[in-house]
């Protein structure tokens, strides 16, 4: 089977090249399309600067493009506000899959709290509204949180509805290994299910079997079902010194026909660093959609989103 | 309720205890074995910052609780790994023999840098009496969720007609600080359902306990115990600030009774003969972290006294 071929379009939106409110200085990570009659939406996550002690919060936003890709609106407020005092989503909301359910859209977001002897923990959690634009919290704790065989950082989910059913792929974190004394978290691609949106049963399972170590990290689980079965497109780095070229993410791919079952083949992807340029150190956080025909990824290049999130538009099948 | 003041049983300022503890024995809670009690409890040590880090130990006593028979010798349950939930201390302790396995619930803390802490239950084995216990996974068994967004803790289970019930603690909300006072807590008790101990059903947010003080009244450290067709829980409770040194405003005990495990009916006047009046005494300011249990039919009750146990516990006895 002939691996897939993807003509890159470059930066599609950087927040530091128009004119956005303070708390959208920067960054426009994990990139997720929620598509309307005559337009679509992007969803990402973005940043004010940092603090005096060099500490980020973020909130999730969203674009509005045209069929060219042209920016028709920018998010005016973040879509959720932080959470409360002591609570899983007081530092950041990132990054965020909205579904929408009859007249209802659902957000699921990964929410940051900040400790004391790693930098962060996250857990998901879950926000509603009859609206896109802005979404308001169920209850003040987390959807899906630490368990037994997930003891931490709890993130990146995606849902995804197929047979009659919630799909959510999400990460858990697995251990912390330190890189010259500075606690790293590794992580790995899990799947939770559901019959309506809300109560989910975890799977337990690691879906996507390492290639580069056991310490491989692995994030952003992105799945599209088309031409009978399912694929999932994910970003991966290594679990030390991952912040440059050396080991830092690519995106990998895997297939399965029952969602469970998970069979990698990186090769097939056929997108890699580019030689110069934003996405010349690394590549991540991958969200591949369909729009008037066509195939496309958006994902992030060098800095994991600081300077926006970028396109590539598929010029053969998605088999 | 009749019952009967013991006094102090344990003093830790007066033992050598494992890991180099010289104080804090709180929240003790008991293995009844055949011919001795096994108690265990938290004691605290220090890290390398000088923070407090909560580690369990136990005594053995006889069974009319008159004499210490010995004490752990080895250490009894490691705190968790990097980044994990019980990387700061365990406390409590809960243990829980169901049939011939010997279970320890565990409430573990893990920093914050925003709010001092946040906590999740685990589950540990034991495969040697009770002596030691090794976790089963890294991570919670019961932690925060949507209508209970912090501070999951307190873990106390008992079987009643084939089912495991767990009650337990969780957090509504973190006041911010004042001039006066840190972040404060705000906790109510909770209960969950399980068949197998490990998949625990909760009530999602649903407070069992009224609260008699206010609504931001903080109750923690539920103990059942079913006797004379009734069940009875022990608890403690006090303002969320103001607490520490304010002996108006610190934990006292609280008492509620069921007949059928889901509607409970507080009347903390039960436990009056247990609250010492008028002499200064170990427990005068505080009486906290309660454990209820039975030995041959009679029922007993360990606590906590002054300054949340750092100087020991004792025991009361129901004699009616």
């Amino acid at each position: 089977m002939e691996n897939l071929k993807w003509k890159k379009l470059g930066i599609i939106f950087n927040p530091k090249k128009h004119e956005t409110p303070e708390w959208m200085s920067e960054f426009a990570q994990a990139p997720h399309v929620l598509p309307f009659d005559n337009f679509f939406r992007v969803y990402f996550s973005c940043r004010p600067k940092p603090d005096a002690n060099g500490q980020y919060v973020s909130y999730s936003a969203y674009v509005d493009l045209d069929a060219n890709l042209n920016i028709l609106a920018i998010s005016p407020q973040p879509i959720l506000a932080l959470g409360q005092l002591g609570t899983f989503d007081e530092f950041g909301t990132y990054p965020v899959s909205v579904i929408k359910e009859g007249e209802e859209y659902r957000a699921y977001y990964a929410g940051w709290t900040r400790c004391d002897s790693v930098p962060f923990n996250t857990a998901i959690g879950f926000a509603k509204s009859s609206h896109p634009d802005a979404f308001e919290r169920i209850g003040n704790g987390p959807l899906i949180s630490y368990s037994q065989d997930e003891p931490f950082v709890i993130s990146g989910p995606k849902i995804r509805r197929f047979n009659g059913q919630y799909y959510l792929f999400y990460i858990a974190g697995c251990k912390w290994v330190l890189d010259n004394g500075k606690p790293e978290p590794i992580y790995k691609i899990r799947l939770a299910t559901s019959i309506d949106g809300i109560h989910f049963e975890k799977v337990n399972k690691n879906l996507i079997a390492d290639k580069l170590s056991e310490d491989e990290a692995q994030a952003s689980p992105d799945v599209i079902f088309k031409n009978g079965k399912y694929h999932m497109f994910f970003c991966y780095r290594g679990g030390k010194n991952y912040r440059g070229k050396e080991n830092g993410y690519r995106i990998g791919y895997a297939h399965s026909t029952d969602l469970i079952n998970w069979e990698r083949n990186d090769d097939y992807v056929g997108i890699d660093v580019s030689s110069e340029g934003w996405d010349s150190e690394m590549i991540s956080y991958p969200h591949v959609f369909e729009m008037a025909g066509k195939t496309y990824m958006f994902y992030l290049g060098n800095q994991v989103g600081k300077e926006g999130f970028g396109g590539a538009v598929l010029e053969n099948e998605l088999l | 309720m009749k019952w009967k003041r013991k006094g102090k049983l344990f003093d830790p300022t007066n033992f050598t205890l494992l890991n180099g503890c010289t104080e804090f024995a709180q929240s003790p809670q008991t293995i009844v074995f055949s011919d001795f009690i096994r108690i265990y409890f938290s004691t605290r040590n220090r890290d390398d910052r000088g923070e407090y880090i909560s580690l369990i130990t136990y005594i053995d006593m006889d069974l009319s609780m008159d004499k210490v028979l010995g004490q752990a010798e080895q250490e009894v349950i490691a705190l968790g790994e990097l980044g994990t939930f019980d990387e700061h201390g365990i406390f409590p302790i809960s243990p829980f023999v169901d049939n011939n396995d010997i279970y320890a619930f565990t409430c573990g803390w893990s920093r914050r840098v925003s709010v001092p802490v946040e906590t999740s239950i685990g589950v540990a084995i034991s495969k040697d009496q009770g002596k030691t216990f090794q976790r089963l996974g890294n991570g919670p068994i019961l932690s925060s969720s949507i209508h209970e967004p912090t501070l999951v803790g307190d873990g106390f289970v008992k079987k009643y007609n084939g089912v495991y019930h767990m009650w337990y603690i969780f957090g509504t909300e973190w006041i911010p600080k004042t001039s006066t006072e840190p972040v404060a807590r705000v906790y109510k008790i909770g209960h969950a359902t399980s068949t197998d101990i490990i998949h625990w059903e909760k009530e999602e947010g649903k407070q069992i306990i009224p609260d008699v003080l206010n609504k931001d009244e903080c109750q923690a450290l539920p103990s059942v115990v079913f006797h004379d067709g009734l069940y009875h829980m022990v608890f403690c409770f006090r303002e969320a600030t103001d607490f520490r040194k304010n002996p108006k405003r610190g934990y006292r005990l609280g008492y509620a009774f069921s007949k059928d495990l889901v509607n409970w009916i507080r009347n903390d006047s039960a436990l009056a003969d247990i609250a010492n009046v008028g002499s200064d005494d170990w427990d005068t300011n505080m009486m906290c972290y309660p454990h209820l249990f039975s030995v041959n039919n009679k029922v007993y009750l360990l606590y906590n006294g002054n300054e949340f146990g750092k100087y020991g516990f004792g025991c009361a006895a129901l004699i009616d």
